[in-house]
Parts: C-alpha cells; sequence; structure tokens
C-alpha cells in the first residue's frame, strides 16, 4: 500500500499529510489508552460520582451494534453540557470493553475555541480522539473535518457527532437545527449506520458547561436507517433531519417516562 | 440567464437571512455572505436549497463548499442552468 510520502518523507498532498497526522494521532491515542481510559473512567465514577441509569441496556445495544458487521457507526446525540462525549463514551462502553476494542470508543468532533486556550487542553484533546472543528468557519474548513471523520469511519472507528451543531440554547432536542454535515456524512459513507444517542442529567434543567457532581443520567439508544429519496444538498438535508426528529421523539420518551 | 439577473435574484434570496440589513445596500460579488452580511451558518444550507428551487437546478454537497460570496453563488448557479 502506498504511504502517500514523497522521497523526502514528506506527505504527497494536504490531505494525505492530514491523513498521516491523523492515523499517528490514532496510534498514538490506542498505544496510551491503557493509561487514559482507567483514568477518565475513575474521574467520572468516583471524582465526579457520576452514574448513568440505562448503561447496561445502552451497552448491550451498542455492542450488537458493532459486532454484527464492519459497517461504519456515526453516533449521534444530542448536546447539553462540554462533557456530554465524556459521558456517552463511558455510557456506550465500559473500561475493558474499550482497551479490548479501541476503535468502540467514540471520536469526538469538539468546539476547538473551548480546548485551545492551553497546551495540555490541546493534549488531552490530541489523545482523547478529537477533531476539533471551527464552528461557522469557512465551508472548505468544514469539508476538511468532514473528509477526516469519513475517513475514521472508514477505518471502523466510531464517530461520536451532535447534529444540532452545537449545545442545545433551550435545552431540548432542537428539530429546526439539524447541522447538513451529518447527513452528508452519512451518505458518502458507504454502510455508514446510525446509532442516536439521547442523554440527560436529572438535574440539567438547560444547557450548560459541566454536569454537576453526583450527577444522575438518563441514557437510551436506538439504531437508525435514514432514508431519502433526494441527492446531493437536499438529500443530506433530510437525512440530518431524520435523526434529529428521532432525538426529538427520544426526549419525549425520556420526560414521558420521568412523570 | 444573464449574471446580472443571477446576481438580482440571489441577493434577493439571502435577503430574509441577512442579519446586517444595512451591509445589503453595499453588496457587490465579492461580498462574503458569513462574515459581512452574517447570515447564520447553518442557515446557508437553506439559502442553497433556496437556490435550487428558484432555478430549478441541482447543487451537490461538494458545490457548497464553494460558496463563499454572492459571486461564488452567481458562479455555481450559472454552471446550473
Amino acid at each position: 500500500m502506498a504511504s502517500g510520502l514523497d522521497a523526502g518523507g514528506r506527505a504527497a498532498s494536504p490531505q494525505l499529510a492530514e491523513h498521516e497526522a491523523l492515523l499517528r494521532q490514532l496510534r498514538i491515542s490506542r498505544a496510551l489508552a491503557p493509561l487514559w481510559i482507567p483514568l477518565f473512567t475513575a474521574v467520572m465514577a468516583w471524582g465526579m460520582r457520576w452514574r448513568i441509569v440505562g448503561a447496561a441496556e445502552l451497552r448491550q445495544q451498542y455492542a450488537r451494534l458493532r459486532s454484527e458487521s464492519d459497517a461504519p457507526v456515526l453516533v449521534c446525540a444530542n448536546h447539553l453540557t462540554m462533557f456530554d462525549s465524556f459521558a456517552i463514551g463511558w455510557a456506550l462502553g465500559g473500561m475493558g470493553t474499550y482497551l479490548r476494542h479501541f476503535a468502540w470508543l467514540p471520536w469526538n468532533t469538539p468546539e476547538e475555541v473551548n480546548f485551545a486556550s492551553t497546551w495540555w487542553k490541546r493534549a488531552l484533546v490530541y489523545l482523547l480522539k478529537c477533531v476539533p472543528v471551527k464552528r461557522g468557519d469557512d465551508r472548505a474548513e468544514v469539508a476538511r473535518v468532514l473528509d477526516k471523520v469519513a475517513l475514521l469511519l472508514g477505518l471502523g472507528e466510531s464517530v461520536l457527532i451532535f447534529p444540532e451543531g452545537g449545545r442545545s440554547r433551550s435545552g431540548r432536542v432542537d428539530e429546526e437545527a439539524a447541522a447538513y454535515g451529518v447527513g452528508r456524512l452519512v451518505n458518502h459513507v458507504p454502510g455508514c449506520r446510525v446509532f442516536c444517542v439521547y442523554l440527560r442529567g436529572r438535574r440539567q434543567e438547560t444547557w450548560g458547561g459541566s454536569p454537576r457532581r453526583g450527577e444522575i443520567f438518563d441514557v437510551r439508544g436506538s439504531t437508525l436507517e435514514p432514508k431519502t429519496d433526494h441527492k446531493g444538498l437536499r438529500g443530506s438535508v433530510e437525512v440530518s433531519r431524520q435523526i434529529v426528529r428521532r432525538l426529538a421523539d427520544m426526549e419525549r420518551s425520556h420526560f414521558d417516562d420521568r412523570q | 440567464m444573464e449574471a446580472s439577473e443571477i446576481q438580482e435574484q440571489v441577493v434577493k434570496i439571502l435577503t430574509p437571512y441577512v442579519k446586517d440589513q444595512q451591509a445589503l445596500a453595499k453588496v457587490s460579488l465579492e461580498t462574503n455572505i458569513l462574515e459581512d452580511l452574517k447570515v447564520n451558518s447553518a442557515r446557508l444550507v437553506d439559502v442553497v436549497l433556496a437556490f435550487e428551487d428558484a432555478f430549478d437546478i441541482e447543487i451537490a454537497d461538494d458545490d457548497v463548499d464553494e460558496v463563499n460570496t454572492v459571486g461564488d453563488c452567481v458562479r455555481l448557479i450559472s454552471e446550473k442552468v
């Protein structure tokens, strides 16, 4: 297989250079996983004292989905706090699962501005399977991020995306806020499957920074096969809307069950 | 269809999404849709879908990546009508 490097050891194109860098990040993150996965699990379980109701069922669903086929899995979730991806990662699989199946631990696409301020935050983002994004950036930059995510999905890595494009300012899933990039990924990555996850802390009234210490989360999952007769942009938008609509349905079920 | 006609239609379609209405007065082909007109980036897709309807064309996902200015819109539509 061609390495994509020229005679001087440099990548032959900017895109290949980015792919090489991403693969290097994956190798480093995987090599250090026996250190950081137990550490972060301990921080969530004992440091923050978070508890996730419904995690056992969610893990079964997710493990079944990942085991039944090698096809890519895009995890799509609602978004209320800056640490949702940590809690969702923990809800989807335990420490042992991720050490055995590192690809099952989803990559995340955090907003760069939230994590770029200090070197140790940048190092953490690098280690914790993240592809930082600049929201509202020019379209070519968005396309570059989608290209990286598509590469990861093609490698069999799970990826977590928040299809609303950011934390929901209303505290509820915003069906009008479907970011079309999610649908674009689903339509462009052959065989891509969608696993919707709804997670909410019981004391989480609206959007915020960090969930509180001792928070109890409720979580539920649902597989989705988005379908569209449209092509191009319209097809991508329709798929994104189906995903966000499913999350909104899951939210309604969540509140119905809590009554 | 003339480029000027397309530009006129493009500006008309953009108008409801523009937060800085004053910027519309001096709009040109170089006007950046997100930065100058302050159109919400999430709404840019709705704008492009409106182009599809208005000009009866189909726009690919990749084409949206090239849309930054009013001139980009005019060029994209001109290629497809």
